[in-house]
């Protein structure tokens, strides 16, 4: 284990002299002005030092730099994951606000475009609006305005297609990244100087996934190429609703594997339950019983299909399939599963991107997290129907969201836990929950998207530990002394867990 | 008294997604003319101006986190960050869970102050001078000089004893005579029976917006004791009407004895009523700037009085927004009345105004954040192609112009053409157009 040392004066009279000392505080106020507990992550760390580099020379300087003093560097392209942009263990060392880089080129020939970390999501549509508007850019879908292009692709977050592209990440087409050492280098195609990021693969064996999901803690990726999305202006979404989530999951397994079919264009694929919508409110001003939500035209659960098209011809066959497909899940499991009527004002509101959706959950008390888990998509019903019960046991409405990923191939299922953050205990109470749940589904061979570096990456790697192992033996040769985000990914070990270390077993 | 302490449950729904640094943040396919304008833009002042996260709305939520727990102490530092914003609530507008942003900012700025640190220097003249009982303003005027304005004109109406106030404000009284005269001139012409009050002191709003709440409940409980038997209160400026509208019922923690409406809104009642037609006509082209204080914060005022009393927000809210939206309408609707002018939107407007950058104690304290603010709005502005900005509020006439006479010193000094970035503007009040005409 890597023992770190607290930045000094002196770093930071070299960060200084790195980045320029309008864009180096110590301020602490500032620094806590970086915090955030909520949304992914609910454990954060204060950073010693904020620093925004203008570019990725600057970035290499100040990785040698915290080498040579051994401080840990935490990288946050907008900051937007709540506490997982955030240093996870003490010291909180050095904070890279990455904001500053913040450029973007378009390459329409090639269908792709270059974004450095700071390019947020409204700021790319805006651009995509004015200057192509036949693309559109691969923006976090469900994410606010700020959140940026670079950092949800990194983490294989979802993209507003990803129900037929799949996460994010699987569009990328060559990274830069700067080494924990300080080297720079690119993958792909990008490799050869002079190359456009037109081949993923590359010159050789592609290193790409070695830094992606890793939460900055492999290296610093302050390029990122990758693969913008054809943008037909023939849309809508439809909605179908259910007793059962199985009413919900398994139509909808229909639909996406239709392939070069229907399926090809219905991008995204989500859908939840009642307390999706009423959780949006704040609980003592809002019905919270369901007769409510069945007067307004709320199914119990439901799925929605944004469906994108060139004309509208294709837009209603690509409906009518649907619609058939539907029909026909009635009549052969005898459920009913009515397609909602959607007012002109919600199709908007959900064709809407970036939007504010995720946001107002917060409102029902004070606070929530989202706990995100992949499963085989058919399996989805079955890890809902256990969370919703496990929300139940533990006081917390059951609100739910499911999603597709390329096809149904897979489910990103997503609990919200809503709660109030000032009550005291209740960060306890949610790990007891996140800890009980987190279990039983890695017993099923469910995967946590983003392992926080407390409950999921120890209880995950514990089981993992061939994979752990390799994992460690990587990331010893790309960062000997383990100053990247340490903490993240259960690196070092014990500085967030006191399972046994798998390395030592 | 509201305190810090009374808005943590608030606070605590921010989960830091930065949707307030935007303007439009949930209008992503906005329509506008280019690309500089078009779909969200960035949307606060001091965030711009700063860079670093604690100036935008999002930072300051998380370090009035941290002050809340303890975590972070009282310093001066605090204090200069957390001042250096216009509390324009651009940022309010964009919170999906309603947090009350700007009552965040001022209440962290009071308690910090209430942990014993100075108020910022510009801001604690303020205090000096609203607190001496001989001046009551902070202009550093003689509190016998406040009605001087109107004794020559409007000595009859001064300390009469109607039902309809004038509330003048201390830059109507000392700095910008000329809208008083204007505002007072609309109302004899309105046939309003009014009166102007020599006791009226400073309505707090500087003192308050710069967290020096001891003062403001002095200046508060002074002004309620002077007006409680008025049936209505008429306003010129718009930083006093927002103080007394929303400010001192939420403050005091009693329901306003009077009516308030600011003299725009008054005008626009009586079109609406249709007592009132403008015959003569203002052959301009212009574009409006919402007052920050009279159009945004009484917008959200309205829709947050209507959800404080729902049972039902999901069902309620839409009809809230629209009486905000209502709101918003109102400076339009008088401008759409006067025969001739001709009205070019700016892209950010109603709710998503963007700040002249003159308030929340910011021009005093922060000039060049202010000037900068005023230079990005006049840019905007020019961008429409009018020849007249028009608003109507002491303050963003103020700061305008002084981005005006910046711009053109930059011309001489370097024989550029900065017509692009609003140097040939002429910044012009409401109201003084509107006593024109009528």
């Amino acid at each position: 284990m890597s023992n770190y040392n607290k930045v000094t004066d002196d770093v930071v009279k070299k960060l200084v002299a790195i980045c320029g000392e309008k864009y180096v505080t110590t301020s602490e106020p500032l620094r806590h002005s970086y915090m955030a507990k909520g949304i992914m992550g609910l454990e954060a760390e204060l950073p010693e030092v904020i620093v925004r580099p203008e570019n990725a020379e600057q970035v290499s300087k100040i990785l040698i730099l915290a080498n040579e003093n051994l401080c840990p560097v935490t990288p946050a392209a907008g900051g937007l994951s709540g506490g997982f942009a955030l240093p996870a263990i003490q010291p909180g060392g050095i904070y890279m606000d990455m904001t500053r880089m913040d450029k973007m080129t378009v390459d329409t020939e090639n269908r792709v475009m270059v974004v450095e970390p700071g390019v947020k999501s409204g700021d790319a549509w805006r651009i995509f609006k004015t200057q192509y508007p036949d693309w559109a850019p691969p923006i976090p879908d469900g994410a606010p305005p700020a959140a940026t292009v670079l950092g949800d692709a990194i983490e294989r977050g979802f993209s507003l297609v990803t129900g037929v592209y799949g996460p994010q990440a699987d569009m990328i087409m060559g990274l830069e990244v700067v080494l924990p050492t300080g080297e720079i280098f690119h993958t792909g195609s990008w490799a050869l100087p002079g190359a456009k990021p037109f081949y993923r693969w590359g010159v050789g064996p592609n290193p790409d996934g070695l830094f992606l999901g890793s939460q900055g803690s492999m290296g610093i990726i302050t390029k990122c190429a990758i693969k913008m999305v054809p943008h037909p202006h023939f849309k809508t979404v439809v909605a179908y609703g259910g007793e059962s989530w199985d009413d919900v999951v398994k139509p909808a397994w229909e639909i996406s594997k239709h392939e070069m079919g229907i399926g090809e264009r219905t991008v995204m694929v989500q859908g939840g339950n009642y307390e999706l919508v009423m959780t949006r409110w704040p609980k003592t001003n809002v019905p919270i019983d369901y007769e409510f939500y069945k007067k307004i035209g709320v199914d119990r659960k439901w799925m929605n299909y944004e469906v994108w098209a060139w004309s509208q011809e294709e837009l209603d066959f690509t409906l009518k399939g649907i619609d058939k497909v539907y029909k026909d899940y009635e009549v052969h499991e005898k459920r009913t599963t009515p397609q909602q009527e959607l007012h002109p004002k919600q199709v908007a509101s959900r064709l809407k991107k970036p939007n504010k959706i995720a946001i107002p959950y917060s409102l029902w008390q004070a606070g929530f997290l989202f706990i995100t888990w992949y499963c085989p998509w058919l399996e989805s019903s079955a890890m809902m129907d256990e969370y919703c019960a496990a929300m139940a046991d533990y006081g917390f409405p059951e609100t739910m969201w499911v999603a597709s990923i390329d096809h149904a191939r897979q489910a990103i299922v997503m609990p919200i836990l809503c709660f109030d953050s000032t009550e005291p205990g209740i960060f306890d109470k949610i790990r007891e929950f996140n800890l009980e749940t987190t279990r039983s589904f890695l017993k099923k061979g469910w995967l946590n998207y983003r392992p926080d570096p407390f409950v999921h990456a120890p209880e995950t790697f514990s089981k993992a530990k061939e994979y752990y192992k390799m994992l460690v033996k990587f990331r010893k040769v790309l960062d000997p002394n383990l100053i990247l985000h340490p903490g993240r990914l259960a690196i070092p070990w014990e500085s967030v867990s006191d399972l046994p270390n798998p390395c030592k077993e | 008294m509201t305190s810090l302490e009374n808005l943590r449950n608030i606070n605590a729904r921010c989960i830091h997604c930065r949707a307030c640094q935007y303007a439009y943040s949930g209008e992503p396919d906005r329509e506008g003319k280019d690309e500089t304008y078009t779909g969200m833009l960035q949307g606060c002042p001091a965030g711009i101006y700063f860079g670093w996260e604690g100036y935008f709305n999002s930072g300051k939520q998380w370090m009035a986190r941290a002050f809340l727990n303890g975590e972070l102490p009282a310093s001066q530092e605090l204090l200069e960050i957390t001042e250096a914003c216009t509390t324009c609530g651009m940022c309010e507008t964009q919170c999906p869970n309603y947090i009350d942003t700007v009552h965040v900012t001022e209440e962290l700025r009071a308690a910090v102050i209430e942990a014993g640190v100075e108020p910022l220097p510009k801001h604690a003249k303020f205090r000096d001078m609203v607190s001496n009982d001989d001046m009551r303003n902070p202009y550093n005027e003689a509190r016998s000089d406040r009605t001087k304005w109107a004794q020559e004109k409007y000595g009859e109406q001064i300390d009469k004893d109607v039902k309809i106030g004038y509330f003048v404000g201390c830059t109507g009284a000392y700095r910008q005579q000329h809208v008083a005269d204007r505002t007072a001139s609309i109302l004899k012409k309105l046939g309003v029976d009014f009166t102007i009050i020599s006791d009226e002191v400073c309505c707090g709003s500087p003192i308050l917006r710069t967290g020096q709440k001891a003062v403001f409940q002095d200046v508060m409980e002074k002004n309620m004791e002077t007006f409680k038997n008025f049936d209505l209160l008429l306003f010129s400026c718009a930083g006093c009407y927002k103080t007394i509208r929303n400010d001192y019922p939420r403050i005091s923690g009693k329901q306003l004895p009077f009516k308030t409406r600011h003299t725009v809104e008054y005008v626009y009642d009586l079109l609406q009523e249709g007592k009132l037609k403008i015959n003569s006509p203002y052959n301009q082209k212009i574009t409006w700037h919402d007052p920050c204080h009279s159009i945004r914060h009484v917008g959200i005022a309205i829709e947050k009085d209507i959800l404080h009393n729902s049972k039902n927000w999901l069902l309620d809210s839409r009809a809230a927004e629209k009486a905000k939206e209502a709101h918003y309408e109102i400076p339009r609707v008088v401008l759409g009345a006067i025969p001739g002018l001709e009205l070019n939107e700016m892209y950010r407007v109603k709710g998503d105004s963007f700040c002249c950058g003159a308030g929340g104690g910011v021009k005093a304290q922060f000039p060049d954040m202010a000037l900068s603010t005023a230079k990005e709005r006049l840019k905007e502005a020019a961008s429409t192609g009018a020849d007249v900005l028009m608003t109507s509020c002491p303050f963003c006439i103020t700061n305008f112009n002084d981005g005006i006479k910046a711009l053109k010193k930059e011309e001489e000094e370097t024989g550029k053409d900065l017509s692009d970035l609003g140097s040939k503007l002429k910044v012009v009040e409401l109201l003084e157009v509107l006593d024109e005409l009528l």
